[in-house]
C-alpha cells in the first residue's frame, strides 16, 4: 500500500487557498461566529478563484478538478471558519446535484452562476417529520396542468434564506411496492409559494444561514424535476454521501487542526511553575491524543474521498471518516479548553467557538448514530 | 501592441516567516538555511502582479526570469499559477556566490536570451538581502533606461511610460520610453490571489534552465570570480539591553514611566 | 584582499539636496566620512553635490568639514534623474579616482549608488550600519541581512573606488569645522557631452507628512501588531500629541493600515530614529524593528505577553495591556504638565 501523498498540484492548490483564507477569512472569523453572518463578499471573491466550482468542468465554469481539492477548500476554511466553510459544503450539495443529475439545458443554465459564486445553492431534504428519517419526508409534489404543485416544510436548511438555487426533494407518488417515492426539484428564489422561515440562532457553525424553507403551493414548471421522478432520495442520499459527509468530514479536520495548532501555541507560551505548559506530561498527553485524532481524522477522510473519486461504493468509508472526524473534533476541543483553563473560556480565544462548531458538525450530514448503522450494515452485510 | 513582452525578474527567497530560524554555523561561518521553505520574494509579486495587469491591457507574453537553483522551480511554477506565460531558471555552479553587480550581468544575459523584450519589471528588496540595487543595475548593463522605487506606472501603446517615484515626502513623475527596466515598491498594486485554475495551467507552463554555457556569460564576471564586493565575517547583532522590568500595577506602572520621561528631560 | 600599499585615496561622499536644502542624511555621511578620515591620519575628504542653483549648500558642506566641494550647478540636474547624477558622477570619479565614495540611501541615493556601481564595475555596500577604513586601506562595511537577524562584513578588494550607502539616521551629523574647505564648480556641459539621457522628470510632488516627523524627534511613541485595530491605535496618536513626539510603527501594523503612512514605519526597511525616549506598545520585538532603534536613548516597551522578545531590547519592560498603560499615562502626563506634581514611586 503506498504512502498516502498529496500531489505537487493539490500542495500548490492547497497553498493557494490558504494564502486566501489567511488574509480573507481568518481576520473576520470572530465575527462571522459572534454575528452569525455570511459574508457574501468573500463568497464572491472564492467563485473567481474557483474555490466554488472546485469538481465543475470548466465548460460550466468551474475549476475541473476532483473531490480532494474540493475538501481541501473545505479544510482550509474550517481551519479558521467551520461555520462559513458549512455554507459552502451546503452549496457544493446543489451544485452536485445539478451536476450530476441534471439535464444539459438545466446544467447549462445553473452552474455557471453557481461555480463563480454568482449565486448561492443548497439542498434541503430534511423535514420535522423526517431528517434522519429520509422516508419520513411530508412534503409533495403533485402534477398539475403541467406544472408541479409542491407543498411542504423543511427545517434545518443551511443557506436557507440567501440560496438563490435550491433543490428540494418531495413526495410524488408510490414505488412499485407502495413505498413513497420522492422527486428532487430545482426551485429558485422568489418564486411564488416558495419563502424561507426566519434565520435560526445556533450554538454553532455560525457563518452560515440556516432555517425553514416553506412551500405554499409553489408551482415550478417541468423543467424544475431533476433526475427523473422518483429517484429524488436516492440522488440526495448519493449526494450527502460523496459531497456532504465528505465535506463535513474535512470541516472536522480542519477543526482539528485549529484545536492542534493553538494549543501548541498556548502550551509553549503559557509559564505555569515558572516553565512553559508544555513541559508538563499531563499536557503533553492531551497534545498527543489531539493530534493522533488529528492525523487519522485526516487519512481517513482523504482515503474515503479517494474511494468516492474512483467510482461508486465508499459509504462505509465515508460513514467512519465523517463520524471519526466530527466526533474526534468534539474531543479535541474539550482538551484543548481544559488545557487552557480560564483563557479557554473567554471568547478572545477562538476554542469556544472550535468546541460549539464541532458539536454543531455531529447533527450535520447524518449524525454519529447514523453513521455507525451505516458502518454496521456494511459490516454486517 | 502585437508582440508586447514583459520581463518579470523573481527570486526565490528563504520564507520571511522563518527568519528567526536562521543559524549561523559556528565551523564554517556560513548561514545554514536548512529546512527554510522557500516562497516568491514578496516585493516580485507585486511586480508580477504589474506584468498582468499590463498584459491585460496590451496582450503580448510575460515571462519569468529568476537566477536561482535549479531545485527552486517548483517556487517559479507558484509564481506561474499566479500569472505569466513561461519560466526562465538561470542555474549554474558558477553563479554561487554572485554580489548584486554579478547577479545582474546573469540576469541581464537570461533577459537577453529572451529577447526581444519591451519592459523588465522586479520587485524593489529582496527580503533576505535587502539590496536595491538589480534593477538599476539590470539597466545599465542592458544599455537601456531604469528608474527604481516605482509607484505608479503607465504604459501607452505607442510605447511611452509615465512612471511615478517615490522620494522623500513626494514622488517625482518621469517620463521616458520603453524598452525599460523598472523596480516597484509593494505600494505600487495589490497582487492578486492564485486561483484553482491558474494552478492547474501552471502545469503546462514550460520552464526552462539554461546554464553558464547557453547563456554565453563572461565566467569571469559572474560568481564569486566576478563579484567586486566580498563577504567577511557573519555575527549575529545584538541588541541587548538592560531589560529592568517595572513592577506594579498600572498606576505605579505609569508613575515609573513617567519618572523617566522626566529624567530624560521631554516632559514639558 | 588586498588594497593598493601605501595608497592614500580621497574619500568623497555624494551629497544630496532636496526643496533648496541639504538632506540630513548628507551631513551624516559626511561625518562618517570625516572620521575616517582622521582614522586613517589625515585623508582628504570630498563632496559632490549635483543640482540647481546649490552654490549655498555647496559652501555649507565646506563649512561642515568637506576638503572640497565638486559643485556641479545646472537646470539640466534638477531634478535627480539617474541619468544625468550618474554620468556626472561617473565621470567625475573616473577622473579623480577616490579611495571610497558614500551616499546616502535615501530614495534617490538608493537608486543612484547602484547606477554608478554598474557604470564603474566596482562593489557597493547597501545600507550600511558601520564603516570603518582600516590600516591596510579596505573599507570594512557591516550590513544587515535576514531581517536584521545576520550582520556581515563586506568588502571591496580589488576594484576602486570602494562604495556604501548608509541609511538616514544612522549616524549622527558632525559639529562645524574650524576652517573652510574649498568649492570647485565644474563645467555641466563637458560633463554631459556624450551621454545619453533618456529620462524626463517632468513633476515634483511634495507632500507634507501628518503629525511629528520621527527624524530628530526627542519623543517617539511606537505601535506593533498587538494594537489591534485604527481605534486603539489613536490612543497611541494621543500620546504621541501629549508629550510633543513622533508616532512610529512596526511593518506588521502598517500592513493592517493602522498609521498614517508608510513615513512612520521603523526598521531595517523602514527609518532608523534616535529619540532621547522611545516607547513602543504592542510590539513583539522582531529584529526588523529593532535595528531601526538600537540607538535610541531608552528605551520603554510595553506588552502583555511576558515572553515578549522585545524585552530583552529594552531598558524597562512593562507586562500590561496598553489600553490599560496609555489612557492612565495620558492622564498622569497631562497632570505633571497641568502642574499637579506627583512624586514618582519608588523604583
Amino acid at each position: 500500500m503506498p504512502e498516502m501523498k498529496f500531489t505537487q498540484q493539490q500542495e500548490m492548490m492547497r497553498k493557494a487557498v490558504r494564502d486566501f483564507v489567511e488574509k480573507e477569512v481568518k481576520p473576520v472569523a470572530p465575527r462571522l461566529d459572534a454575528e452569525c453572518h455570511f459574508p457574501d463578499e468573500i463568497f464572491r471573491k472564492m467563485g473567481k478563484l474557483g474555490f466554488l466550482g472546485v469538481f465543475v468542468p470548466p465548460e460550466y465554469g468551474g475549476a475541473g478538478m476532483g473531490l480532494t481539492e474540493c475538501a481541501i477548500v473545505l479544510e482550509e476554511l474550517g481551519r479558521y471558519a467551520a461555520g462559513f466553510a458549512m455554507a459552502v459544503m451546503t452549496h457544493n450539495l446543489g451544485v452536485e446535484a445539478i451536476l450530476t443529475y441534471g439535464t444539459e439545458e438545466q446544467k447549462k443554465k445553473y452552474l455557471p452562476d453557481l461555480a463563480t459564486g454568482k449565486k448561492v445553492s443548497g439542498l434541503a431534504v430534511t423535514e420535522p417529520g423526517g431528517g434522519s428519517d429520509v422516508a419520513g419526508q411530508l412534503s409533495n409534489a403533485v402534477h398539475e396542468d403541467g406544472k408541479w404543485v409542491i407543498n411542504g416544510r423543511k427545517c434545518f436548511i443551511t443557506n436557507s434564506s440567501n440560496a438563490e438555487v435550491n433543490v428540494i426533494t418531495a413526495r410524488t407518488g408510490e414505488d412499485a411496492k407502495g413505498r413513497p417515492a420522492f422527486s428532487a426539484f430545482i426551485v429558485e428564489k422568489g418564486t411564488e409559494g416558495f419563502s424561507a422561515g426566519r434565520d435560526e440562532d445556533k450554538v454553532g457553525l455560525r457563518g452560515s444561514h440556516m432555517g425553514d424553507l416553506l412551500m405554499n403551493n409553489c408551482r415550478v414548471g417541468e423543467e424544475a424535476l431533476l433526475g427523473g421522478e422518483g429517484n429524488g432520495n436516492r440522488m440526495a442520499l448519493a449526494t450527502i454521501s460523496k459531497i456532504g459527509r465528505t465535506g463535513m468530514a474535512a470541516i472536522g479536520v480542519g477543526i482539528l487542526r485549529a484545536c492542534l495548532a493553538d494549543g501548541v501555541k498556548f502550551a509553549k507560551e503559557r509559564i505555569i511553575y515558572g516553565k512553559p505548559l508544555a513541559r508538563l506530561q499531563a499536557i503533553q498527553m492531551e497534545i498527543a491524543q489531539i493530534r493522533i485524532d488529528h492525523d487519522a481524522a485526516k487519512l481517513l477522510t482523504y482515503h474515503a474521498i479517494g474511494l468516492k473519486e474512483a467510482g461508486a461504493g465508499g459509504d462505509a468509508e465515508v460513514a467512519i471518516a465523517k463520524y471519526y472526524a466530527t466526533e474526534g473534533a468534539v474531543r479535541a476541543a474539550k482538551r484543548t479548553m481544559d488545557l487552557m483553563g480560564g483563557y479557554g473560556v473567554i471568547t478572545e480565544y477562538p476554542v469556544g467557538r472550535y468546541m460549539r462548531d464541532a458539536l454543531a458538525c455531529i447533527a450535520s450530514g447524518g449524525t454519529s448514530h447514523i453513521m455507525q448503522i451505516i458502518i454496521a450494515g456494511q459490516a454486517l452485510a | 501592441m502585437s508582440g508586447f513582452h514583459v520581463v518579470v525578474l523573481v527570486k526565490p527567497v528563504p520564507d520571511p516567516g522563518c527568519y528567526d530560524r536562521v543559524e549561523i554555523d559556528p565551523a564554517t561561518g556560513v548561514l545554514a538555511r536548512q529546512g527554510m521553505p522557500s516562497v516568491i520574494n514578496p516585493s516580485d509579486r507585486h511586480a508580477l502582479e504589474e506584468a498582468l495587469v499590463l498584459q491585460e491591457r496590451h496582450g503580448g507574453r510575460v515571462t519569468l526570469v529568476s537566477m536561482t537553483p535549479e531545485s527552486s522551480a517548483e517556487t517559479l511554477r507558484e509564481a506561474l499559477a499566479m500569472g505569466g506565460d513561461e519560466a526562465v531558471i538561470l542555474s549554474d555552479r558558477a553563479f554561487a556566490g554572485s554580489d548584486s553587480l554579478a547577479t545582474s550581468r546573469v540576469l541581464a544575459a537570461g533577459i537577453a536570451k529572451v529577447a526581444p523584450f519591451d519592459l523588465v519589471l522586479a520587485g524593489n528588496e529582496s527580503a533576505d538581502g535587502g539590496t536595491v540595487h538589480v534593477p538599476s543595475q539590470v539597466g545599465e548593463l542592458l544599455g537601456v533606461a531604469h528608474l527604481a522605487n516605482v509607484l505608479r506606472l503607465e504604459v501607452d501603446p505607442d510605447g511611452s511610460v509615465r512612471a511615478r517615484t517615490r522620494i522623500e515626502n513626494g514622488y517625482v513623475e518621469v517620463v521616458g520610453a520603453l524598452p525599460m527596466v523598472l523596480g516597484v515598491r509593494r505600494e505600487i498594486n495589490t497582487p492578486r490571489y492564485t486561483s484553482l485554475m491558474g494552478v492547474m495551467a501552471s502545469q503546462g507552463k514550460p520552464i526552462r534552465v539554461f546554464g553558464a554555457e547557453e547563456l554565453g556569460v563572461d565566467r569571469s564576471g559572474v560568481g564569486m570570480e566576478g563579484s567586486n564586493m566580498r563577504p567577511g565575517k557573519l555575527s549575529r547583532p545584538s541588541f541587548r539591553r538592560k531589560g529592568e522590568r517595572v513592577k506594579g500595577d498600572t498606576d505605579e506602572a505609569v508613575a515609573r514611566i513617567v519618572g523617566i520621561l522626566r529624567a530624560e528631560g521631554v516632559l514639558g | 584582499m588586498t588594497g593598493v600599499p601605501g595608497r592614500k585615496g580621497a574619500i568623497w561622499i555624494v551629497a544630496e539636496q532636496a526643496a533648496g536644502k541639504l538632506a540630513p542624511v548628507s551631513l551624516e555621511i559626511l561625518g562618517q566620512a570625516l572620521r575616517m578620515g582622521r582614522e586613517a591620519g589625515g585623508c582628504e575628504v570630498a563632496a559632490v553635490l549635483i543640482g540647481k542653483d546649490t552654490g549655498g549648500l555647496a559652501e555649507e558642506l565646506a563649512l561642515f568639514g568637506a576638503d572640497k566641494v565638486f559643485l556641479v550647478d545646472d537646470p539640466r540636474f534638477s531634478p535627480y534623474q539617474n541619468d544625468t547624477h550618474g554620468a556626472v558622477l561617473a565621470k567625475l570619479v573616473a577622473r579623480e579616482d577616490p579611495e571610497v565614495v558614500l551616499f546616502g540611501a535615501s530614495a534617490c541615493g538608493e537608486e543612484l549608488a547602484p547606477t554608478v556601481a554598474a557604470r564603474l564595475d566596482t562593489g557597493l555596500g547597501a545600507h550600511c550600519t558601520n564603516l570603518d577604513l582600516k590600516a591596510d586601506g579596505l573599507l570594512r562595511m557591516g550590513v544587515l541581512g535576514f531581517g536584521g537577524r545576520v550582520h556581515t562584513e563586506m568588502f571591496c578588494p580589488a576594484r576602486r573606488p570602494q562604495m556604501a550607502s548608509v541609511k538616514p539616521g544612522m549616524f549622527q551629523p558632525p559639529p562645524r569645522a574650524e576652517r573652510k574647505g574649498t568649492v570647485v564648480r565644474e563645467d555641466a556641459a563637458a560633463l554631459l557631452e556624450g551621454e545619453r539621457i533618456r529620462l524626463r522628470a517632468v513633476k515634483v510632488v511634495r507632500v507634507e507628512p501628518v503629525g511629528v516627523p520621527l527624524e530628530g524627534a526627542e519623543v517617539v511613541v511606537a505601535g506593533g501588531f498587538g494594537i489591534g485595530g485604527k481605534e486603539p491605535w489613536a490612543l497611541l496618536e494621543d500620546l504621541a500629541r501629549e508629550l510633543s513626539g513622533a508616532v512610529g510603527c512596526t511593518r506588521p501594523a502598517l500592513d493592517e493600515g493602522w498609521p498614517p503612512g508608510e513615513h512612520t514605519m521603523i526598521g531595517t526597511s523602514g527609518k532608523t530614529v534616535r529619540p532621547k525616549v522611545y516607547l513602543g506598545f504592542g510590539i513583539s520585538g522582531s529584529p526588523h524593528h529593532t535595528v531601526g532603534i538600537k540607538d535610541a536613548g531608552v528605551i520603554v516597551s510595553v506588552n502583555s505577553d511576558p515572553r515578549a522578545p522585545v524585552f530583552e531590547s529594552s531598558d524597562y519592560c512593562v507586562v500590561s495591556d496598553f489600553r490599560k498603560i496609555v489612557p492612565a499615562l495620558i492622564r498622569e502626563i497631562r497632570k505633571v504638565k497641568g502642574g499637579g506634581l506627583r512624586e514618582p514611586s519608588p523604583a
